[in-house]
């Protein structure tokens, strides 16, 4: 996966049941600095949808959303990019 | 074997396939008022209520079906409740989630049902009955004619009246104050959206609603008068397997069907797979699975059977055990998630 955007921490929530993946995002961009780029691998549908949205609404920047395998996905998320 | 209990198959395959669509479970609805703060589960379940609600109220008046409501055993109702939302937060669905998501292929779920099923048949039959049925005995009330208690007999209005007035206004109400700006904006076909794509929660309830609608008229017709529930369907697919007597009627029939309507679902939008998180979280889906069992059986239903098919039906019973599975899940997020979160 080449893309151009640096990651800085990774937070791998595949298997995960509900809201853990969502929880777990939201506490850990929280901790982070701001402009700091948290990537989350996530395959529960919902998450999937939720996250990027709840982060948006709590001001981070959602940079990419990107489909894996199967369910299966990769969220770029840019912390506290509005704040 | 009357062959009018196969019309489970079809309700049961389109049941799950828009639980899996929508993702529609309870425990995010009710979990993220106070949670994450998003409502659009919850504006799903609300409009699925109305939708059944209305349905209920025609066909009851047509005389195509009769309402019936679950007893009013207040102690049963509101322990039975509580335990399950507690239950239902520690395995992460509620009912309807833990099914479809076992349809989806991820293992917690599957464990939570296997938990469910053995606590509610040591509920129902094993060793918890004999509390289970003195709390029931004990704190049983009816109308002077033995008839289960719903706004509507309570008041000594129709039902079909109350039902409607209730389902108008409140229809009408959130029209006018439900704030607009969610939009869609995207331009793909509808077989892309209704397949490939999550639903939104508007498309969500009125499915789910006319499905409720589908499922009490079916059922009726082969003597069940009653429409959506989980855990008895569990629960008499289990018996049938262990005790080899054929259980198999509408119910059973119908929530199996679900579980392959949601696989069908996932496999079609291309998000099946078989996953899992660590044993530790397996076993507290078990144990929340086991708790939600003994919770639905002592309530008299899960969350299914109150909420979705009992409040439509204006039953009081429902609509305690129903309160008691939300406040449940709210004590039970509030030690597990707003505690830790509390700052963000």
């Amino acid at each position: 996966m080449s893309d151009e955007i640096k990651v800085d921490k990774t937070l791998d929530v595949r298997g995960e049941i509900c809201p853990n993946p969502d929880v777990r995002t939201l506490t850990t961009l929280e901790k982070m600095e701001k402009g700091q780029v948290l990537e989350v691998l996530v395959d529960y549908p919902l998450s999937v949808e939720r996250i990027p949205k709840n982060a948006e609404n709590r001001k981070h920047k959602v940079l990419k959303v990107e489909k894996v395998d199967g369910p299966e996905h990769r969220i770029l998320i840019e912390a506290k990019a509005n704040k | 074997m009357d062959p009018l209990i196969f019309t489970a198959i079809p309700v049961g395959l389109v049941f799950g396939f828009a639980l899996s669509r929508g993702r529609f479970c309870m425990n995010s609805a009710f979990r993220d008022i106070i949670v994450l703060k998003d409502y659009a589960l919850l504006k799903a379940v609300g409009l699925a209520i109305l939708v059944s609600m209305i349905g209920f109220a025609i066909m009851d008046r047509t005389g195509v079906i009769s309402v019936s409501p679950v007893t009013f055993w207040w102690g049963a109702n509101m322990l039975g409740g509580f335990i399950f939302g507690i239950g239902m937060v520690l395995a992460g669905g509620c009912a309807s989630g833990i099914t479809y998501r076992t349809g989806e292929g991820m293992v917690s779920a599957m464990v939570a049902v296997v938990g469910l099923t053995f606590f509610g048949l040591m509920t129902s039959t094993g060793v918890f009955s004999p509390f289970i049925n003195y709390l029931r005995s004990a704190t049983t009330i009816t109308l002077a004619d033995g008839a289960n208690l719903t706004l509507a007999n309570v008041f000594g209005i129709p039902y079909y009246i109350l039902a409607l007035a209730i389902a108008g206004v409140a229809l009408i109400l959130w029209a006018i104050f439900a704030r607009r700006g969610e939009k869609e904006s995207e331009s793909v076909s509808l077989g892309e959206k209704i397949f490939r794509r999550g639903w939104g929660w508007t498309s969500t309830g009125i499915v789910i609603g006319l499905i409720g609608i589908l499922a009490f008229y079916t059922s009726t017709l082969t003597g069940r008068s009653y429409p959506l529930a989980i855990t008895g369907g569990y629960l008499s697919t289990a018996k049938t397997l262990i005790m080899g007597q054929n259980l198999m009627t509408w119910l059973p029939i119908m929530v199996m069907s679900t579980i392959v309507g949601a696989f069908l679902a996932a496999i079609i939008s291309g998000e099946f797979k078989f996953r899992s998180p660590g044993p530790k979280t397996l076993i507290q889906c078990f144990f929340g699975g086991c708790l939600m069992g003994f919770g639905a059986v002592c309530s008299g239903g899960c969350n299914i059977t109150h909420i979705l098919s009992g409040v439509p039906q204006l039953a009081l019973s429902s609509m305690l055990g129903g309160a008691f599975i939300i406040l449940g899940c709210w004590a039970t997020a509030w030690f597990m998630f707003l505690r830790p979160m509390r700052g963000l």
